[in-house]
């Protein structure tokens, strides 16, 4: 299985402007030292070898869209979430479909927040006929937001006009799903219109759970059991880790979002392998980002009581073999 | 964990022991909740934390000194953590809980 991070940030995508460019590269430049590399080759040597990731990269501003590959008989494409990451999920799609890859793609959708459904007008394949969409969602009301976004008072291009065939499909927590080459589980969570995580296993019993936008209210703590249990030996856990823990139970409470501490302790309890940090706070420099990742790490090493649990921050671009 | 308070002066101070996880927080809560009220009847309306004898904390025992102090609040107590260890002060910068209470090198600083 491989996990394909198109779009990390959370509730509103960002651009990195030009004066954080230019920190990036002053800070580059004090740690060559007056080095100088004979090719590009070296220079990103010393790029690998010597710079942080917020000096040398950029986590990214799309926001939520991820790829899972399963290497399946079926090969169908699987998408969780229709963020502005999409748009380029579908140019390199459609590049992967010229060379022989079915025009299948089964849509997971957390929710319908803006946020989460923006790239959708900007989907290429939705304008190929040959192309067929399955979005599957835990609401009922999923077809409407979509219609909506394409009104007229929104965007230019109605639903109707999109080519594919689109199909929506309705999932229904408890129940379990074979759905291309995975077998898949959904679970309510606490968001405003209510939010889906999901669970996907592919054939080699390799586990994923995607679970964005969640809110783990302090009063309903007993309550965390169950999402450990739906959390339980994954091999990758992306989760909603928007705010720290005193933001999230203070000013941001009821806001919908979780933290990276409660994330760790809840894949602490699961016995899950791996964890990304997702759904960045847009107002979140890299510097910020990269000092989130840190204590995280850190928080793990403290509270660990068992088989570590790898942390990693969920950057645009990112893939994990899982 | 083992929870025990007493009164020191014109206020409370409570004794934790252990470490506060899944598995004490319900204790701790407890805990937490009826040194809220001791305190409620003292004449500083303080609530001291001895951190002091806390391993470490996860994110089941942070919340719940929220809800202690959500509880201390509407009866005017105030809840101050002092004393935490290495580790301790390490879980309340990274969560921030260092931004939400009053964090104190030692009890008596506290009180």
């Amino acid at each position: 299985m491989l996990v394909r991070f198109w779009g990390t940030r959370g509730s509103l995508a960002v651009a990195q402007k030009a004066d954080a460019v230019r920190r990036k590269l002053a800070r580059a430049l004090v740690a060559a030292g007056g080095r100088s590399f004979d090719d590009e080759a070296a220079a990103e040597a010393f790029i690998d070898g010597e710079l942080d990731f917020a000096t040398a990269g950029t986590y990214g501003g799309a926001t939520t869209c991820i790829e899972i590959e399963t290497g399946g008989a079926q090969g169908a494409f699987i998408v969780c979430d229709l963020g502005s990451g999409l748009r380029e999920f579908g140019i390199d799609a459609f590049r992967r479909m010229a060379g022989g890859h079915p025009r299948i793609f089964h849509v997971f959708m957390s929710h319908l927040h803006w946020d989460h459904i923006m790239g959708f007008p900007f989907f290429g394949p939705a304008f190929d006929p040959g192309s067929q969409i399955v979005i599957h969602s835990g609401h009922a009301d999923a077809e409407q937001a979509l219609r909506r976004q394409q009104e007229e008072i929104s965007f230019p291009v109605p639903f109707d006009w999109l080519r594919a065939k689109i199909e929506f499909r309705m999932l229904v927590p408890g129940e379990s799903y074979q759905i291309g080459d995975v077998d898949v589980e959904i679970m309510a969570q606490h968001h405003s219109h209510v939010s889906y995580g999901y669970r996907f296993t592919d054939a080699d019993g390799k586990v994923a759970v995607f679970s964005t936008d969640s809110e783990h209210k302090i009063e309903k703590m007993d309550g965390e059991a169950n999402v450990a249990s739906f959390f339980r030996d994954a091999d990758l856990v992306i989760c909603d880790t928007m705010y720290s823990l005193a933001d999230s139970v203070s000013m941001k409470e009821d806001w919908g979002h979780s933290s990276n501490i409660v994330a760790i302790d809840l894949c602490h309890v699961a016995k899950a392998k791996r964890l990304a940090l997702f759904h960045h706070e847009p107002t979140y420099s890299d510097e910020d980002l990269q000092r989130l990742h840190a204590e995280s790490i850190r928080y793990e090493e403290l509270t660990r009581e068992e088989s570590p649990l790898e942390v990693l921050c969920a950057y645009d671009g990112l893939e994990i073999t899982v | 964990m083992i929870w025990h308070d007493e009164q020191r002066g014109d206020g409370i101070v409570a004794l934790p022991v252990g470490r506060v996880d899944e598995s004490t927080a319900q204790d701790f809560t407890i805990g937490l909740e009826t040194g809220v009220d001791r305190a409620a009847g003292t004449g500083s309306k303080k609530l001291v934390v001895d951190m002091a004898g806390l391993d470490y904390m996860s994110s089941r025992g942070l919340r719940s000194l929220t809800l202690a102090k959500r509880k201390a609040d509407g009866l005017g107590v105030s809840i101050l953590l002092a004393a935490p260890n290495g580790v301790m002060r390490e879980i309340l910068a990274i969560s921030r809980y260092d931004k939400i209470f009053a964090v104190s090198d030692s009890v008596d600083a506290a009180l």
